[in-house]
Order: structure tokens, then C-alpha cells, then sequence
């Protein structure tokens, strides 16, 4: 064990945790969204996640034709590059998790299947999703170029203050409250949370409930394709499977916030992405998945609906 | 149609279908051909080792094929992508395959050890060009490939001095810190380059990072903690590239040395402007200083390649071992065995391969050393390890 690390690295651990926890949050956001509307876990979602880096890939390099070996811009340049990256991503991002919901679950809802084969479906779409960009891709790693040059704003207790890792938290943070904000006062966040309680008598209060949960797919997909552009810029990497693991961190992160809340996933994220950090600095990091599932099943044993959760499993705020 | 026309036309198609026989069989025994398999990463995140090395058995064999021999040999490709379980699915076919006689490969070491259980009751010999693991050859291991398994280049236990060596090199009191990505391949090369570590410097801190890690900020946040002026690791590209990202972006300024593994052309595009300054090794000596301009162009004529990547020079030399066994006769894959165990080779660096009884180079070889500059890899000569 290297304690040593935390004592001098304590803050550099805590922003570099709070960004990774961060991305995580923004695609717990997308698991959360759904199951607290569908209580169905959209397994898809990680690899709306992967389309989203993509997206964010083909924006760069097809659309702003930079590539690897370009020099990081400035100015409006660097502004413009990074708002279509960033919307670019969020809007595929949306627009596929709108077309999996009409496509893999609206017809099994409508026709009453068990939740099982809508899990079946999530799941096969996702394969589906993963291996195609596989053979597009011929598995082979993609590199996002290096637009935005990795500067320092300064230092804080001995943290470096990097450009990347301060846009990530306060951009992730601001999408957090908006989300939290929209979901709590607005007419459609009113609509979501009905559903969510009970779908039987929203629709008995006139709610248009196709309508209601493909905007939940489409803000989960805004979410997530913000994790996407986030991730892209901060790592600059992606790969077919690149939604493998961070889905699983993010779903984690879902669960030890308690699933179906919001909060819960806002928080979870930042919890695991810390949690990570500190367990692969102090224990290394071969240790790090296995810390985070000891840690998140003896969570589920003291509260079994998660840190945040409460045995009501609706969409809370 | 009546009965006569039925009869003509039975004996006209039977004819025609004698005649045809005859002319193919008449064919197959002008010409013969015999297939030899690539077997490595074609695709996934470490493709670029195996199209790197490709080319040169493509080359061997096209030379070879187009002075209109007796026995053609065809090339044919397993896609087994560095991965020991996708290895471990794709080898029984190669096996069951009886126009193959042998194995340009495998590329990785863990290919290499999930492939022998399918060869060796095949008894269909390999000869790698690049899988470096110490326990591919070694007696004592379990996991040996006694007596299918060969290799031309030299073992991890060499490599990784050299590797110790050049990350130490012109950096005073040299404080390690060594990485490795848990793989077949990494993991004992780490343990190896630890002990010559400690011999000329002090080790300040390890690390096991799983192959395919996205974060590697907190390892970059050990190595600055640790003080480290010289950080080795043993994995492959793709985890490379974004370990050295991640340990310029903390402000670290350690050198980064890592061994074959990450000595792939598409190493300094993966890296960007942290890659400039990686200082690499492989036992591979490249193929463009071992060969004439003229049939530089001809490779590639042959390949569409222009610059010949890491493991050119040893697939070729692996390719045109067998090319000499089956210009001797050899066609069966005992033949091919007993050719390529008991022969002795030259290589395309004009000395002599000969192989010792589990597959080794007798006599070893040196290991190269390599330098990321202006974005791409260059080579600085060979190091004794």
C-alpha cells in the first residue's frame, strides 16, 4: 500500500476522481432517466456512449478536418470546434437513444412483454451497436485530435488546475443542475415524473405517455452524449468497446446512488470516480475494479437501494 | 428425344466429364501448392503489429512464387488480434486446415501459448517472428511449445535489459518506475527488466495497469509522488500511447521507455506530441537498412508498403525458412518440422539461423534501440543485452 501518494498527490487525485467521476455521472444520468421512467435497465446506453465519442470523432476530423497530427487551436476557432463537437454528440447521441426506444422497446411495451424480453432486447440491441462499429472500425483504436491545448489555469494546494479537467467539472456540473432543474419545475419534467410513479394514471390525467418517454430516452441520450464529448476530450481516445467499461462503471454508479434517482446518479458518479482513483493510487491499480465492487456491495448490504435511493423506486429529485 | 439421342448424349457428357478430370488432375500435378498461415493481430486495438509484420511474408512468398516453381505456395491469414482467447478459438481450425504446413506466427506471446494445444497434436510447426516470452521456449515451463514452436528473434530475458538499459541511458541516478499491463507478454517482461532495475538504479515504484485501461491519470500522479526520472513500461501500443499522454498532461518530464510491444508505426499518430522523445527497443533490425534500394522498390511493388514497419525483417526471415524447407521437398508437416528443427537458414542480415531444441536462436542476437522523432520511429543501432 502507497500512502505516501495520497499525502502529495491528495488534490491532483481529487480532480482528476471528480472528472472521471463526473463522466460517469453524466452517463448514469441516462441509466437512471430511463429505469426510474421504464424500470427497465437500457443496456444500450453504453454504447449510445460509444456512438457519442464517434460522433464527436467524425465532427473533428470529417467536418473541422483536423486530425492527429494538427496543432491545438485558439480563439473562436477552438470555440466553434468545441460547441459542434459538443452539440454534435449530443444531438446523435439523442436521436439514437430516441430510434432504440422506438425500435428495440416500444413495441414490446405496447404489446405488454415481460420485462425480460425488454432486457433481451437491450441487450441484443447493444451487441448490436458494439459489433457494427467493429467491423466499421475493424476494432482498431481511434485517436480524437488534440484541439484544445492542455494549458494550465494554475494550481490549487499543489493540483494542477488543467483546462480539460476544469471545463469537464464545471460543464458537467451546469448540465447536472439543468437537468435536476428542468425534471423538478417544467411542465414535461412534471410529465416524467408522473410516469414514473405510476404510468397507469398519468395516462388517465391525459399524459401522452409515448411522448413522455421518448423525451426520457432523448434527455438520457443528451446526458450520455455529453459524457461522450467530455471523455473524448479529456482521454482524446475511443474504440469500439470504449462503452464496455465505463457503461459498467456508470450503472455502478447508478446503483450505489440508488437507480431511478437522479441525485443518486450525480453523486454515485463522483463517489466511484474518487473511489477509483484512490483505491488504483493506494493499492494500485489492478486493485481498483475490485475495491469499487467491494465497496458497492457493502453499500447495497447497509442500504439496499443505493446511498441516495429510497425504497420508493420512482424518479426523485 | 428419342432412345439413340439419349444414349449419344450420355456418352458425349461422360466423355466430356473424363476429359475434364483429366486435364485438371493433369494440372494439379504440374503445379502444386502448399499453404503457409499468418497467423496475428489484423484487427483490434494491436492490428498494427500484425500489419506491420505482414508485408514481409508477402514478399518472401511473392519472390519465391514468381520464379514459377513446381510447388506454389499460397498465404493465407488468421486474425487471431493479440488476444490468447480469440487465439484459443481460431487454432483448431488452423489445425484441422491440412493444406497448412505451417505457422508464420504467432505474433504475441499469449497467442502463442493458447495456439500450442491445437498445433502440437497437429505437430504443425510455428515460427514467430515477435512472441518473446521467456516461457514459450523454456523447458521447465508447462506452457512451453516443445517441439512445434520457434522463434527468430531473441527472449524477453535479452529485451529487457536492453530495455533497463535505455531508459537509464544518459539519466543521472536513474529512479524507475515500472508499469506493466498484466498481459502474457508485459508482466514477465516487467519482472525481467526489474532485475537489471535494481542493478543500475533504484526502482521507485511499480504498477500493474489491465490491458485497455481509459484513465491513466492516477498511475501519471504515482510517478510524479514517487519522483520518478525514468518510467518503463511493458505493454502494447494503444495503452502505451495514452500512459505517455497522461504522464506529459501531469507535467511530468521522466523519460518513457517501453519495449516491442508499443514499437508499432502507428505508435507516434496514437501518441501525438507526447510521443516524441519515447525511446523503444525490439529485437528487430529494420528491413530497409538490410536490403538494397532496388529491392526495397520491389517490396513494395509487391506489398504497397513504402516503409517497412518493426518485425519486416524477421517475418521474412521466418517466411523464407519454410520456402527453403519446401524448396528441399518438405510438403508434409513432419517434413516441414524436421526441415525447420535440424536446418540451418540465412537471413536477410546475412548471418546464419539455427534454431536450438526448444526453438531458440543459437547464438542469440542483439536487441535494437528506437527513438520517437518528428513522429515517427527511428532506429539507432543494436545494444548487447
Amino acid at each position: 500500500m502507497n500512502f505516501s501518494v495520497v499525502t502529495s498527490e491528495f488534490w491532483s487525485l481529487c480532480l482528476q476522481g471528480l472528472a472521471l467521476g463526473l463522466i460517469y455521472s453524466l452517463i448514469a444520468l441516462g441509466y437512471t432517466m430511463v429505469y426510474g421512467v421504464l424500470r427497465l435497465i437500457n443496456f444500450a446506453n453504453s454504447e449510445v456512449f460509444m456512438i457519442g465519442t464517434f460522433a464527436v470523432l467524425v465532427v473533428q476530423v470529417n467536418l473541422l478536418h483536423h486530425d492527429v497530427t494538427s496543432q491545438p487551436i485558439h480563439g473562436f476557432a477552438l470555440a466553434k470546434a468545441l460547441i459542434l463537437s459538443l452539440f454534435g454528440a449530443m444531438i446523435v447521441c439523442a436521436l439514437l437513444a430516441m430510434l432504440v426506444e422506438l425500435v428495440a422497446y416500444r413495441r414490446l411495451r405496447l404489446h405488454g412483454s415481460s420485462r425480460l424480453a425488454s432486457l433481451i432486447s437491450a441487450i441484443g440491441t447493444s451487441i448490436f451497436l458494439s459489433e457494427g462499429m467493429r467491423n466499421l472500425t475493424n476494432s482498431r483504436p481511434q485517436t480524437t485530435p488534440r484541439l484544445l491545448e492542455k494549458t494550465s489555469l494554475g494550481t490549487i494546494w499543489g493540483a494542477n488546475l488543467r483546462i480539460d479537467t476544469i471545463i469537464t467539472i464545471v460543464a458537467a456540473i451546469i448540465i447536472f443542475l439543468a437537468l435536476d432543474q428542468f425534471v423538478n419545475r417544467s411542465r414535461l419534467g412534471k410529465a416524467i415524473r408522473a410516469v414514473s410513479m405510476s404510468e397507469e394514471n398519468s395516462r388517465l390525467m391525459g399524459i401522452n405517455l409515448n411522448k413522455v418517454i421518448t423525451l426520457t430516452f432523448a434527455i438520457g441520450g443528451l446526458t450520455t452524449g455529453a459524457a461522450a464529448f467530455f471523455y473524448a476530450t479529456v482521454y482524446e481516445n475511443t474504440i469500439f468497446n470504449v462503452g464496455f467499461n465505463l457503461g459498467i462503471a456508470a450503472f455502478t454508479a447508478a446503483v450505489l446512488g440508488g437507480i431511478g434517482n437522479i441525485r443518486g446518479a450525480f453523486y454515485g458518479g463522483i463517489a466511484l470516480g474518487l473511489l477509483e482513483q484512490f483505491a488504483s493510487a493506494v493499492l494500485g491499480s489492478q486493485w481498483k475494479a475490485v475495491t469499487v465492487f467491494i465497496v458497492l456491495v457493502l453499500v447495497l448490504l447497509v442500504k439496499p437501494s443505493g446511498i441516495f435511493g429510497e425504497a420508493v423506486q420512482q424518479t426523485r429529485t | 428425344m428419342n432412345k439413340n439421342s439419349k444414349r449419344v448424349l450420355a456418352v458425349v457428357a461422360a466423355s466430356a466429364l473424363a476429359f475434364g478430370t483429366v486435364v485438371t488432375s493433369q494440372a494439379n500435378a504440374a503445379v502444386k501448392e502448399v499453404t503457409l498461415m499468418f497467423q496475428g493481430p489484423l484487427t483490434g486495438p494491436d492490428a498494427q503489429l500484425g500489419q506491420d509484420q505482414l508485408p514481409g511474408a508477402v514478399y518472401a512468398i511473392s519472390i519465391y512464387n514468381a520464379t514459377n516453381p513446381k510447388v506454389k505456395i499460397k498465404l493465407e491469414k488468421a486474425d487471431s488480434q493479440c488476444d490468447g482467447t480469440v487465439a484459443a478459438n481460431i487454432a483448431p481450425g488452423v489445425a484441422a486446415n491440412k493444406k497448412v504446413i505451417g505457422v508464420i506466427g504467432t505474433s504475441c506471446s499469449g497467442e502463442a501459448k493458447n495456439s500450442f494445444p491445437s498445433y502440437k497434436p497437429a505437430g504443425l510447426t510455428m515460427i514467430s517472428p515477435s512472441a518473446t516470452n521467456v516461457d514459450l521456449s523454456n523447458p521447465k515451463s508447462k506452457s512451453n511449445g516443445f517441439p512445434i514452436f520457434h522463434r527468430v528473434v531473441p527472449f524477453d530475458s535479452t529485451q529487457a535489459v536492453v530495455l533497463a538499459k535505455v531508459a537509464a541511458k544518459e539519466v543521472a541516478s536513474p529512479k524507475f518506475y515500472i508499469v506493466d499491463d498484466q498481459t502474457t507478454y508485459g508482466k514477465p517482461l516487467c519482472d525481467d527488466v526489474k532485475l537489471t532495475a535494481k542493478k543500475i538504479g533504484t526502482i521507485v515504484g511499480t504498477d500493474s495497469v489491465p490491458k485497455l485501461t481509459n484513465d491513466y491519470s492516477s498511475v501519471a500522479s504515482k510517478v510524479k509522488a514517487a519522483g520518478a526520472n525514468s518510467v518503463i513500461y511493458c505493454g502494447y501500443q494503444t495503452d502505451g500511447a495514452k500512459f505517455v499522454k497522461a504522464l506529459r498532461d501531469s507535467g511530468s518530464t521522466a523519460v518513457f521507455a517501453a519495449g516491442d510491444g508499443v514499437n508499432t508505426s502507428d505508435f507516434p499518430s496514437l501518441a501525438g506530441a507526447a510521443g516524441e522523445g519515447v525511446r523503444l527497443t525490439a529485437p528487430d533490425v529494420p528491413f530497409d537498412l538490410l536490403v538494397s534500394k532496388t529491392e526495397l522498390a520491389a517490396f513494395t511493388k509487391a506489398t504497397s508498403v513504402k516503409v517497412p514497419g518493426l518485425y519486416v525483417t524477421s517475418t521474412y526471415d521466418a517466411t523464407n525458412i519454410y520456402i527453403s524447407c519446401i524448396k528441399a521437398g518438405k510438403l508434409t508437416r513432419a517434413g516441414i518440422q524436421s526441415c525447420v528443427a535440424g536446418g540451418s537458414f540465412k537471413g536477410v542480415g546475412g548471418g546464419t539461423i539455427k534454431f536450438d531444441r526448444y526453438g531458440d536462436l543459437t547464438g542469440g542476437a542483439p536487441v535494437g534501440e528506437f527513438v520517437v522523432k518528428g513522429g515517427v520511429i527511428k532506429y539507432l543501432g543494436g545494444v548487447n543485452g
